[in-house]
């Protein structure tokens, strides 16, 4: 219960003003402004190299959520297109009528239960898919590209694809099925390798901001000594005392971990700008969209660089409470 | 209310400072702790407020063993204790009134609450034109008033102050003793450590005189 009074007697609107320059917090309205002298002063707070070091940590930590954010986005939108569609392959050589192949196998495809649209590519279709590879050449007339048929499925209402896989192997010589599965299995893998990745990046981050916050309130404290010297000869606790060290540094984490949010989402703001001019080409830029999207965050994503800039405030404020009352433990 | 039982008290390993201290200060009671420079009057008053541990012997403060009392335990007692510093221990930072209204904000009262009672309080010391002056402008009687009222404050149940009159002139000094008599007639009990017998003479009072690392009460 005491961790709910500390929350309910908090001086919330103290952070204000550790937020917001004296100028604009002088025009806020009384009820938000802390009348009430500070015990500890500011400047014996570790200022702005500090304030530097937090908000590049939040920047990091905010670019690793973004980064993770943006590519699970990108793969579940892959897995969800191509869970949606099965890819019909028919093997040109050794057919002598392949269209005809192509219509009899998209007429059997769109029987089947459970297919809501069956679209058969053309010759033209397939060479296209090469392009990015092979580049435009006449060569590609010549070559021996398999036809495809695109299946998409009622994914409310899926079809059984092992019995129209046999179905074709035995009706249709030449056609295979291919239901995606190895892709979005491997899709996942990357995902899912993205996202411990950046929860390891999240970790050294969070664990250098709690070092760097540890260091911040032991030399706080050693040049306050006096300070909490009279503060607990006049009978203040380790409560009162490190709520007083603990609303600076809650207020620099704050301040520094919205610097950080900003910058990381300017820079998410600018990222597909970069991405266009630095982008290697039409086919590098294409590649790089499929894996990680357009490089632009939506709404949630912004939400979560929010988030991150309060977990950073949290850290500093959490942080430095735990510092100070384990310093003035060893003072006892 | 405050009992030192075979109290000794020595820094790491030299000579003892303090030998087989043994006295009792009851509630509501009046008394000087006195004896010439470096007798141990300071280290006896930091021992009784709990900020150094004795080498020996037993310290009862409100009836509470001091020798195994947590940090939180200590830090509630010192609220019911008041202590005027020889060497003040303000807050420069701060204003007059902010030093002397600290104890109540330690103690989580509201400042609506107590902001009339401070004014008065430093009115009362003389320093009604210094309210908001930093420390920095006042002068060591002033200072020395400004520690007084931050002790008083909050009418503690004992009240300890180490030469409180040092730095006053005569009338101040009456004036700051008046204070702790009328502090004790509501109650209080007052430990008053100095060695101005001219004080002393002002008011019948026990005395606990140290010579020697040796406490006798007289």
């Amino acid at each position: 219960m005491t961790f709910l009074n500390d929350i309910r007697d908090y001086p919330w609107t103290s952070l204000l003003t550790g937020l917001l320059p004296a100028r604009i917090v002088s025009l806020l309205p009384a009820r938000f402004q802390t009348k009430t002298a500070q015990i500890v002063p500011s400047a014996s707070i570790a200022g702005n190299a500090l304030t530097v070091v937090i908000a590049i940590m939040s920047f990091l930590a905010c670019l690793t959520a973004g980064a993770v954010y943006m590519i699970n986005q990108s793969a579940n939108a892959w897995v969800n297109d191509i869970a949606s569609e099965i890819t019909i392959e028919l093997d040109p050589i050794n057919t002598a009528d392949i269209e005809k192949k192509m219509t009899l196998v998209s007429l059997f495809l769109a029987k089947q239960k459970g297919v809501t649209r069956v679209k058969p590519l053309t010759a033209d279709d397939s060479a296209k898919l090469l392009e990015p590879w092979l580049g435009q050449t006449s060569a590609l007339a010549a070559l021996p590209i398999p036809r495809l048929i695109a299946v998409e499925i009622d994914r409310s209402n899926p079809p059984d694809i092992q019995l129209i896989k046999t179905a074709l192997t035995q009706n249709f010589e030449g056609v295979t099925l291919d239901d995606h599965r190895r892709w979005q299995a491997e899709i996942k893998t990357i995902t899912r390798t993205a996202a411990l990745g950046g929860l390891a990046v999240l970790s050294l981050v969070a664990a250098a901001t709690i070092a760097v916050i540890v260091s911040a309130t032991r030399s706080a404290m050693a040049s306050n000594r006096e300070i909490i010297e009279v503060l607990h000869f006049v009978g203040a606790n380790e409560r009162f005392i490190s709520r007083e060290f603990e609303r600076h540094f809650l207020g620099l984490g704050a301040r520094a971990g919205l610097l950080g949010a900003i910058a990381a989402a300017l820079a998410f703001l600018i990222l597909p700008l970069m991405m266009h001019v630095l982008g290697g080409g039409v086919v590098t830029e294409a590649e790089t969209s499929r894996l990680i999207g357009s490089g632009e965050l939506d709404l949630w994503g912004y939400v979560l660089c929010l988030l991150v800039a309060l977990a950073v405030a949290g850290i500093c404020m959490i942080t430095s409470r735990l510092g100070v009352i384990r310093v003035l433990k060893s003072y006892a | 209310m405050i009992r030192f039982d075979n109290v000794g008290l020595r820094y790491g390993s030299g000579p003892e400072i303090l030998r087989d201290v043994t006295f009792h200060v009851l509630p509501g009671s009046f008394h000087f702790l006195t004896g010439p420079s470096g007798a141990g009057k300071t280290t006896l008053l930091r021992l009784l407020f709990m900020s150094l541990r004795p080498s020996r012997g037993l310290i009862f403060v409100f009836g509470e063993n001091v020798t195994d009392l947590s940090a939180s335990g200590r830090s509630a007692l010192r609220r019911r204790i008041g202590i005027v510093f020889q060497d003040f221990r303000l807050l420069d930072h701060l204003t007059t009134w902010e030093n002397v209204a600290l104890p109540l904000r330690v103690m989580g009262k509201r400042e609506s609450d107590y902001k009339e009672d401070v004014t008065d309080l430093l009115r009362w010391v003389g320093l009604g034109d210094r309210i908001n002056a930093y420390l920095e402008i006042l002068s060591g009687g002033e200072k020395q008033r400004v520690a007084t009222a931050r002790a008083v404050n909050g009418r503690p149940e004992l009240l300890v102050a180490d030469e409180p009159t040092g730095n006053v002139d005569p009338a101040i000094g009456n004036r700051l003793l008046r204070l702790f008599v009328e502090l004790n007639r509501l109650g209080t009990s007052v430990i008053i450590a100095t060695h101005d017998y001219a004080l002393m003479e002002q008011l019948e009072a026990p005395r606990l005189v140290l010579y020697d690392g040796h406490l006798q009460m007289r």
